[in-house]
């Protein structure tokens, strides 16, 4: 049955057969630091994790050491999907690997309609080699097409076996399908975690980032910045919608004027959320925000953010940094 | 023990071509010993004559070759249909035809539940309704203060009260697809797919996959299935995990438990091998009451629901292609793998292009592995032309036609889903037979009612619900649609050599009628009462 707790995030993967659904989520496993995944897979028959990640497999359920869990749907997404509703201990994060020919949107519209889940975005993988061939299938193409057109975030996979001019002429077709989010390349899954998961906003004793693996962590760049000034909520909601296209995401526990408790701010490509947040004593706003290094302007995060402010002015800004990559 | 009886019955119609009509069956351990005139059966016993069936008609009892188990469980719910149904316990409930009837039965219902119950109704079909559409309003009218949720016929809709709404937490600001909105912007209580359905769903506990699976449930579809003469029933999809297999086979095994169970395995849930593989094991745990070792596999939706995949030139109101459940290029590795192991597959397949697409897969599995007799059903079919029973013949392919969707649906096919022409060909039965595809007709009950007399009568007259002849070319004679019913549907479950005819050495499994269904006028096939079935020579009157 519901509980009173906080909705529980919900990211869902997409892609066509072939597109690294099975690799991402093997990589979100592996690299969750600290969160407590749930996945939902079809069939974790083809998840290749190694056997010493797995500390114990229960029937549908495989719970890893890392306190995270995958689970094979079954025959029936809806039932998994109560399961794991009333779990007692809810995970920290669930993420739904959509089969290869799964209409997100579909997906995504049941966290919209569901009180107890937060849609946290719709992440659809692209094959940069066959995606060509998958657009031109009259049998194929819409399910592909729609894939994209649902997606927060897009993620190009297989990046390194295209040319640089071949996949800039991709990313042209996949926002002439989908204008809105931000393309990401990546090769064999390997991608920032918390650029595909959002979900947890930041909290006054989060934890320094995990170690990530430098050769996808060069391509991007991170933002963080506090304050104790309280912003304007239509400013600051003008200010994530100003942000550049190269911010992938942004997340944040904010206090505006007018209200008492804090507001958790969430923008995945450009959909933003703002929802209430868990009263807390510490009244600092924070704010991070993850983006491709190439054209990363942290000075204009701050500057846009400064902005938003019910007192704008010269403020002082109590911190701002742009992380290098650990 | 051995115990042999003689049935003297007016008329057995034994759908074996050597002997059409006879008058006495002889059973022995629950098979059929001897059938034809007293004469022919009285050399192998002189038991005495049980003449009970005296003024019966007998056929071989009755085969539903695509229905689900829930179609038992979901009379847990009330009927608020426009046609009449007959539940699990017998009891008659007449269609209703007007909001004020569904309101007035809700009424009733809502009087009898104890207080912290949800009212759940299902069959609700508001285009028959003509006046206008019921809305949260009408059914706040039964109750403002107990949740009320209405399904719609076709299990894609739902409308439900205030008080559910707001369990849902659905509000005016809430921006979800799929939940109806009034003049002034608020929710009016109809939820359109799964997603807008869910919270409510959950928070009502209405759990469809339960009712299929509850010892109650599959102890209503048995009692479901007697009623309409069925003694043989395919339920045509479920996952089957071991403890599920144990209940059937404890539920099967009793004596009074009278039907027949083929339960298909869902083959989209696990590899290709590993369906193969545990579909292969299931075989092995077969009865003769369960029978387990077919797949199912679910390619495209439904034409009514706009999900079918089709074929240029589309859906007549140019609503956008359907949806894909398995893509092609994984059916083609799932048909290749399981034609090799000799594992029988049932395909959903409704739209044109999604058979298309199951008759490529099956033609590029049997170049890779040569499957003799492998039977392959394509499930619904409804949308196949003759130049894909063509190929059906050609490929070793059997056909199960939704002939129910004439009667129930065939009026929105031609006016708003596939256009007048391309209704009239639908579930071309006619097609299938000249064409020598191995064909059967079914109910996909609870999507409509489990009834093969029914469906034999919707094959026969191909009458839609307001009246009129839907393709009558497609029409195919009442001893045609007999066999499909009985033969023809054990044949598309590799159960010919057991059930579908009064025929020695089969099973003793009959269907009791008040009446002779060839002797009857066509468009009264679908009246004939139904007095019961035997099962293994045991008696089950309704």
């Amino acid at each position: 049955m519901p509980q009173a707790t906080a909705p529980l995030p919900l990211t869902v993967i997409s892609g066509y057969l072939g597109a690294g659904k099975t690799t991402l989520v093997n990589h979100l496993l592996r690299h969750a630091a600290g969160r407590r995944l749930m996945v939902l897979v079809n069939d974790f028959g083809d998840l290749p994790i190694d056997a010493d990640l797995i500390e114990r497999e229960d029937g549908d359920m495989l719970t890893l050491a890392n306190g995270c869990v995958c689970c094979s749907m079954g025959g029936d997404f809806y039932n998994a999907l109560v399961d794991v509703l009333d779990m007692p201990e809810r995970p920290d994060h669930l993420v739904i690997e959509a089969s290869g020919v799964a209409r997100p949107a579909r997906i995504a519209n049941i966290a919209r309609a569901e009180p107890d889940l937060a849609l946290d975005g719709v992440v659809t993988l692209v094959d940069a080699e066959n995606v060509a061939a998958q657009l031109a299938d009259d049998l194929v193409a819409d399910s592909v097409t729609d894939q994209i057109a649902a997606a927060d975030l897009l993620l190009v996979s297989k990046a390194d076996l295209v040319s640089p001019h071949d996949l800039a002429a991709l990313k042209d077709r996949l926002n002439a399908i989908n204008p809105a989010p931000p393309v990401m390349t990546c090769i064999s899954g390997a991608v920032p975690v918390d650029a595909v998961l959002g979900g947890i906003a930041p909290s006054q004793d989060a934890k320094p980032s995990p170690p990530h693996d430098h050769e996808h962590e060069e391509a991007y760049a991170r933002w963080s910045h506090e304050t104790s000034a309280p912003f304007d909520s239509d400013k600051l909601q003008q200010a994530l919608t100003a942000f550049p296209d190269t911010v992938l995401r942004v997340k944040g526990i904010v206090f505006v004027t007018g209200r008492h408790g804090p507001l958790a701010i969430h923008r995945v490509g450009r959909r933003i959320t703002i929802a209430d947040a868990p009263s807390s004593t510490d009244r600092t706003s924070r704010l991070v925000a993850i983006g491709h290094r190439s054209g990363f302007d942290p000075a204009l995060l701050t500057r846009l953010v400064d902005g938003a402010l019910a007192t704008p002015g010269p403020q002082r800004p109590d911190s701002t940094q742009d992380k290098p990559p650990s | 023990m051995t115990e042999t009886k003689i049935f003297a019955a007016r008329k057995i119609v034994t759908m074996d071509a050597n002997q059409p009509e006879a008058t006495h069956v002889a059973v022995r351990d629950g098979r059929i010993l001897a059938v034809g005139a007293h004469a022919d059966v009285s050399g192998w016993t002189d038991a005495a004559v049980d003449d009970r069936f005296a003024d019966k008609v007998l056929m071989p009892g009755f085969v539903e070759g695509h229905c689900h188990l829930m179609a038992g469980g979901m009379w847990r719910f009330l009927y608020v249909g426009f046609q009449d149904r007959v539940d699990p316990d017998g009891k008659h409930w007449q269609g209703v035809g007007t909001i004020e009837a569904v309101l007035d039965r809700m009424k009733t219902a809502d009087a009898e539940l104890p207080e912290d119950e949800p009212l759940v109704a299902w069959g609700f079909d508001p285009i028959f309704l003509m006046d206008r559409r019921p809305d949260k309003r009408d059914f706040d009218t039964v109750s403002a203060t107990r949740p009320i949720a209405v399904m719609h016929s076709n299990f894609h809709l739902m409308t439900v009260n205030s008080a559910a709404l707001k369990l849902a937490n659905y509000t005016a600001d809430l921006d979800v697809d799929g939940i109806a909105r009034d003049a002034d912007g608020e929710p009016n209580g109809e939820l359109q797919e799964v997603a807008a359905m869910f919270p409510v769903m959950r928070r009502l506990g209405i759990d469809f996959r339960a009712l299929g699976r509850s010892p109650a449930g599959v102890t209503a579809f048995g009692q479901v299935c007697k009623r309409a003469g069925v003694t043989t029933a395919a339920d045509l999809i479920n996952d089957l995990p071991d403890e599920d297999v144990d209940e059937l086979l404890r539920i099967t095994a009793r004596d009074d438990y009278p039907i027949r169970l083929a339960s298909m395995l869902n083959a989209m849930t696990q590899t290709a091998v590993e369906t193969g593989e545990r579909a292969l094991a299931l075989q092995e745990r077969s009865t003769d009451k369960l029978i387990l070792g077919g797949v199912k596999i679910v390619t495209d939706g439904s034409i009514q629901g706009f999900t079918a995949r089709l074929r240029w030139p589309g859906y007549y109101n140019g609503a956008s292609n359907g949806i894909w459940n398995v893509a092609p290029e994984q059916l083609n590795g799932i048909v290749a793998e399981l034609l090799s192991k000799g594992v029988p597959m049932h395909i959903h397949v409704n739209g044109d292009e999604a058979i298309a697409v199951a008759i490529d897969a099956v033609e590029a599995g049997l170049r890779r592995h040569a499957a003799p007799d492998h039977r392959t059903v394509l499930q619904h079919c409804q949308m196949a032309d003759r130049a894909q029973f063509e190929k059906m013949k050609a490929l070793g392919l059997c056909v199960n036609l939704f002939a129910n969707h004439i009667f129930y649906f065939g009026d929105q096919h031609a006016a708003l889903t596939i256009g007048p022409d391309r209704a009239r060909r639908m579930d071309a039965c006619r097609t299938a037979l000249d064409l020598g595809v191995p064909m059967t007709i079914h109910s996909d009950a609870p999507v409509t009612p489990l009834g093969p007399l029914t469906t034999a009568w919707a094959a026969v007259n191909r009458l839609t619900a307001s009246g009129r002849v839907l393709g009558e070319a497609e029409r195919i004679s009442v001893p045609e649609a007999l066999h499909a019913i009985t033969l023809g549907a054990a044949y598309s479950l590799h159960m010919d050599d057991r059930v579908g005819s009064v025929e020695v050495g089969k099973f003793a499994d009959f269907t009791v009628l008040d009446d002779d269904p060839l002797g009857v006028d066509a468009g009264a096939l679908r009246d004939i009462p139904v007095w019961g079935t035997v099962l293994g020579g045991d008696v089950h009157p309704v």
